[in-house]
């Protein structure tokens, strides 16, 4: 079944129920590719209010990647934490499909935290599975961010679709629908529509998250680069 | 035995005619499905001393290097750039067309 669905063209129906599969899984806004091809850096950031987030890595090979990280998050006490970590990235499997890609990562940082009460040691390892073809795209996302004191475990699930297809030396415009739980922050649920941008040289994504609630609307951008 | 030689050498000049008039490598690509992702495939393609050209259709999977002039590129070397920026090569061959005919075609 499941490879009839993968196979299947990315109609408006079918967009429909795999983002709404998609969602009824338990659950951070990332793109598809957490690294780049071989002999290549990515940075990529992530800029909200109370979040904010920056990656670098190198990748010698395509499936490994080295890196740092630096993260600032402000929590719903209003106390402020940084974690800066070296970070490695594989990618546990990728599944090649005539009209699409899969998969199945695993990120993991390692460094210290620095907080208004305690510091020490902090660790963020978390697995993603993605999907994505030229008109649909969905992810999945566990996350842990630890440290003496502190605790920013994330889940996250996206599904979004393109406007339309493009070709490759063009800007391709998408929406995507974010749903992600972040322990101690607020609100510790975050609904997020994006409209993303991806062209060959970049990929810019500009949301709003919790849109519809006053108190909790927050802008947020994400960024990527790859060279 | 006369008549066998004289057919093998007509065709290997033929065939080596053919192999001479190609000028690009096409090929169909599992798993290229977005402009940012692949940008490892044009940018390696594109460094190869070979490289006349580099054509990328992300909706129809194709990839077209063009070659230079009495340049050659081994299909398996093609493969292998390919493989290292993270896809698959479904088909690959030779063609007797440029990157730029190539690329008007397929916008038809």
């Amino acid at each position: 079944m499941w490879k009839y669905l993968l196979a299947f063209p990315a109609t408006p129906g079918f967009i429909a129920i795999a983002a709404l599969a998609s969602f009824s899984i338990v659950p951070q806004a990332q793109a598809a590719a957490l690294m780049g091809f071989a002999d290549s850096t990515m940075v990529m950031g992530e800029f909200g209010p109370d979040y904010q987030e920056m990656m670098a890595n190198y990748s010698a090979t395509v499936g490994q990647a080295y890196g740092v990280e630096f993260m600032r998050m402000r929590d719903k006490n209003d106390r402020t934490s940084t974690i800066s970590a070296l970070s490695y990235t594989n990618l546990l499997k990728r599944w090649n499909f005539k009209g699409g890609q899969a998969n199945f990562w695993f990120t993991g940082g390692i460094g210290e935290s620095h907080g208004d009460d305690q510091s020490g040691l902090a660790y963020t390892p978390s697995v993603q599975f993605d999907y994505e073809t030229t008109r649909l795209y969905l992810l999945g996302k566990l996350r842990m961010v630890r440290a003496p004191g502190m605790n920013f475990d994330s889940a996250s699930v996206q599904a979004g679709f393109s406007f339309y297809e493009t070709g490759f030396d063009q800007t391709q415009p998408w929406f995507v629908l974010e749903a992600r739980t972040m322990s101690n922050m607020s609100p510790a649920f975050q609904v997020t529509p994006a409209l993303r941008f991806i062209n060959k040289n970049y990929f810019m994504e500009v949301g709003m998250t919790n849109p519809f609630t006053p108190e909790d609307r927050m802008p947020r951008v994400n960024l990527m680069f790859v060279f | 035995m006369k008549k066998t030689i004289v057919i093998s050498l007509f065709s290997l000049f033929l065939f080596s005619n053919a192999a001479m008039a190609a000028s690009s490598i096409k090929a169909e690509v599992n798993g290229m499905v977005c402009a940012f992702c692949a940008k490892g495939i044009e940018k390696k393609l594109r460094s190869l001393p070979a490289a006349q050209d580099v054509f990328i259709d992300l909706k129809q999977h194709i990839v077209v290097l063009e070659l230079k002039d009495g340049q050659s590129v081994p299909i398996e070397q093609f493969k292998q750039i390919i493989k290292e920026a993270g896809y698959d090569v479904a088909e690959a061959k030779l063609v007797d067309q440029s990157a730029a005919s190539l690329r008007t075609e397929m916008a038809k």
